[in-house]
């Protein structure tokens, strides 16, 4: 880094003797690794997204049309619930969104039952909503019951599957003073829930797998930090050397 | 020390056995096992810091300069692994998804910044702290000062997220109030700093990064093998956990496995937790690139990591310690995100509530049914993770004002001892500080450390970098960078705390988005480095002296 010993210049860009060069172009070539391997792969992550939905959403899509004109079919009205405990089940979701999206599954519920069944889902979602709000531990008999009963009244209404995890969530999810009508208001809001929370940006190289791992996410949680440690080893070995081979003791 | 260590603990075996059997809770209430690991722990701490502890200046600042390359990588990863690491990244990346990882890399990735930038050269250069080198390099008793105030302001910033830590970590296991658990262990990390300095507090991060590193992979273990994973590498092993949350993990597939609460080891497809800059997480591509740069800079720019660096006896040394802390770092950061990972799938039933994202890594060994015992050691851990850092950061920011304000500045010819008594008065006034700070509870600790990491990356790191590679920064671009990175720094807190109080500034959705409390350092940093250069080649060049200093001593 020094121009000479006169002088006493020292500049990263302007080495002039050979320790100064070569250390000035190892340190180049590292930091080059370092930035391309960090900032240039997240460059390339964000070209190439592209706004992926889930299946949640594509069938939400298809049915919410009639769903909005109140002429949708069982089959439809069964595909609008699911898609709604699809997001009511991630855990990101505030607990606005989780008023609307509840609100529009208790609705759904009670268009797919019939007269029996909907005094029965009505009965039994409000004993549970009381039962909610007694119990000190939801490992309470009487509530994992209560709960458990809903479940099983409303996943067949629903169309739910056996090994379905949203069958977990119908029973908390369902509002009794939801029931009889999906309002206006929580009618415009939903759109923007199902699109904040069913679609994602995604690439090959987030759906390409890699030890278990979508790809990016190895990348940057396992394979970044062990090339960081890497990089530190490769530099302080080539000053070692360089050291040696310049007789340098420092 | 190894006589008195046994005893010790075999007197506390059968406490611990006995603990075993105790029943853990989720939340709230006296944890028997917990608490006694936690109590053993910081007694060997106590005990060790006694036995090593600084018997003079040279000692209290540096160590003596005796510790081994290992050895010193031991404690720049123990010092560095901070409850932010241990509790806030895992934390972050619950809420937050792939965002999280941004924290990852950008805490680890700073490290071949600093390795390739700065660490032969600092100890080359020869000096105890940040202020002392900056007040050198730049011939200027006035930036000496001003380097001795932020390496304070830092300081108290980074201890603020880990008294956080600490006070979750003792609530959770006292079954105590916040506000009295930080001031509990508030006392207790002080206390313990007082005793020992920083030789005891060296001898101790070693210490400490082996309990840390244990108490946090022993679950990771438990969990992969107890949920049908890839357990002999936890670290890799949780990649299907991963991809289980985003394709969803259906109830035949759960078959015999729940978590603590009775529920079924299932989830509804959940692609936002992985996925990059995902809505449904609010967090956007330039936050995740910010937050990545403005934390690398900032690494390399700690004073307390700078200050690591005059430990070691030789330059050469100083290198490898950084090869050997990050190794060391790195264990930990493989493993962090496995936490969240089952923490997501653990707590995925809405039946579970809305858990502190900062106790995630505890939450997650509880739901996942993990022996009481190894969760209070968990938890124990993340108190030894703050513990480590608080204590380099108090020496850090009492060496600062004891050794850069006070000696050098104020009392040129004090003793000795009262330049000891000096560091030890503006440690306790610190920690002071930081309790009142921590008690406002402005954010997540990954968060509140990050703001720390930012204003490094504004003011010490192109202060440094420069004052390295570049004779021609002089006193007056010193000045001027450090002008321009504080207050891009001062805009950016003054802001957040606005922001966090409920106060509305002019321009706040601008402010607040473009200089986010976490990464301004990500205009701060190259802005103070412009600055610095322009003002630099204006003005007359550095003295003779320093530039030869710099030739013969640093770059030779």
């Amino acid at each position: 880094m020094e121009s000479n010993q006169n002088d006493y210049h020292i500049s990263f860009f302007r080495p002039t003797t050979v320790q100064a060069k070569w250390n000035r172009n190892l340190a180049i070539k590292l930091i080059l690794i370092w930035a391309v391997a960090v900032f240039g792969f997240h460059f390339l992550l964000k070209a190439i997204e592209k706004p992926t939905p889930e299946a949640a959403y594509l069938n939400y899509k298809e049915v919410w049309g009639n769903v909005m004109m109140d002429n949708a079919s069982t089959a439809e009205l069964q595909s609008f619930a699911h898609s709604s405990l699809s997001v009511l089940g991630k855990v990101f979701v505030s607990s606005e969104e989780k008023a609307v999206l509840s609100n529009a599954l208790s609705w759904t519920t009670f268009q797919l039952a019939d007269s029996a069944q909907k005094e029965l889902i009505f009965e039994q979602v409000v004993e549970f909503e009381k039962l909610k709000s007694e119990i000190t531990s939801i490992s309470d008999p009487d509530y994992i019951g209560a709960k458990n009963k809903i479940s099983q009244l409303v996943s067949p209404i629903l169309g739910l599957e056996n090994n379905d995890p949203r069958k977990n969530i119908v029973s908390i999810s369902l509002v009794s003073s939801d029931l009889k009508e999906f309002n206006a208001e929580n009618k415009d809001a939903f759109p923007a829930i199902m699109t904040k929370y069913l679609i994602h940006n995604q690439s090959f190289l987030t759906d390409f797998k890699f030890l278990g791992f979508p790809f990016h996410y190895f990348y940057s949680a396992v394979f970044l930090l062990i090339l960081f440690v890497f990089l530190c080893w490769i530099y302080c070995v080539r000053v070692d050397a360089m050291n040696l081979k310049l007789d340098i003791e420092e | 020390m190894k006589k008195l260590l046994l005893p010790l603990i075999l007197l506390l075996s059968p406490s611990l056995l006995f603990a075993a059997g105790a029943s853990t809770q989720l939340e709230g209430g006296f944890k028997v096992g917990p608490a006694i690991i936690l109590i053993t722990i910081l007694c060997v701490f106590v005990l060790v810091g006694i036995f090593f502890r600084a018997k003079d200046t040279a000692d209290f600042y540096a160590a003596g300069r005796g510790i081994s390359r290992v050895g010193s990588g031991m404690a720049i990863a123990s010092n560095w692994m901070s409850a932010a690491s241990f509790l806030g990244m895992a934390a972050i990346m619950y809420g937050s998804g792939y965002h999280g990882l941004a924290y990852v890399v950008g805490w680890t990735g700073g490290y071949v910044l600093l390795l390739i930038l700065m660490a032969g050269q600092i100890r080359k250069y020869g000096k105890y702290t940040a202020a002392d080198f900056i007040g050198d390099r730049y011939y200027s008793q006035t930036l000496r000062a001003v380097g001795a105030i932020i390496a304070i302001l830092i300081s108290i910033s980074y201890c603020v997220g880990q008294f956080g830590g600490i006070g979750l970590m003792f609530k959770w296991i006292l079954g105590i109030d916040y506000t009295f658990a930080v001031i509990l262990g508030g006392g207790v990390v002080l206390l313990y700093t007082l005793i020992s300095g920083m030789l005891g507090v060296t001898k101790n991060m070693q210490i400490q990064y082996v309990i840390i590193i244990i108490s946090f992979i022993i679950p990771l273990f438990i969990l992969t093998a107890k949920f049908d994973y890839f357990w002999v590498l936890p670290q890799i092993g949780y990649g299907s956990v991963v991809t289980d949350i985003v394709s969803g993990v259906n109830l035949s597939e759960a078959t015999q496995m729940f978590n603590a609460l009775g529920h079924e080891y299932a989830i509804v497809p959940s692609p936002e937790f992985a996925m990059p800059w995902d809505t449904a997480t609010g967090q956007s591509f330039f936050q995740w690139m910010a937050i990545a740069f403005s934390l690398m800079v900032g690494t390399a720019g700690l004073p307390h990591v700078i200050q690591r660096f005059y430990v070691v006896p030789k330059a050469r040394d100083a290198r490898w310690s950084v090869v050997w802390g990050l190794f060391f770092i790195c264990i930990l950061y493989w493993s962090a995100p496995a936490y969240s990972a089952f923490g997501k799938i653990l707590s995925a039933n809405p039946e579970v509530g809305k858990l502190a994202k900062d106790a995630i890594v505890v939450y997650t060994a509880q739901l996942g049914n993990i022996n009481p015992l190894i969760v209070g050691l968990l938890a124990a851990g993340g108190v030894s993770a703050a513990f480590s850092t608080v204590s380099g950061l108090l020496v850090a920011g009492s060496s600062a004002f004891a050794h850069d304000l006070y000696v050098k500045i104020i009392s040129p010819n004090s003793s000795p001892k009262r330049q000891l008594l000096m560091a030890r008065i503006a440690t306790i006034i610190m920690a002071i500080i930081v309790t009142a700070i921590a008690l406002l509870k402005l954010g997540l600790i990954a968060q509140l450390v990050a703001v720390a990491f930012s204003l490094a990356g504004c003011t010490i790191f192109p202060i440094f970098l420069l004052g390295i590679w570049w004779s021609d920064s002089n006193k007056q671009g010193a000045i001027a960078g450090l002008i321009a990175g504080g207050l891009v720094s001062l805009i950016a807190i003054t802001y957040f705390v606005a922001s966090a109080k409920g106060v509305e500034l002019p321009y706040a959705t601008f402010i607040t988005k473009w200089l986010g409390a976490w990464y301004f350092a990500w205009i701060g940093a190259p802005l103070a480095i412009i600055v610095n250069i322009i003002v630099s080649k204006l003005t007359p060049t550095t003295p003779l002296e320093i530039r030869k200093f710099l030739v013969l001593n640093v770059h030779s």
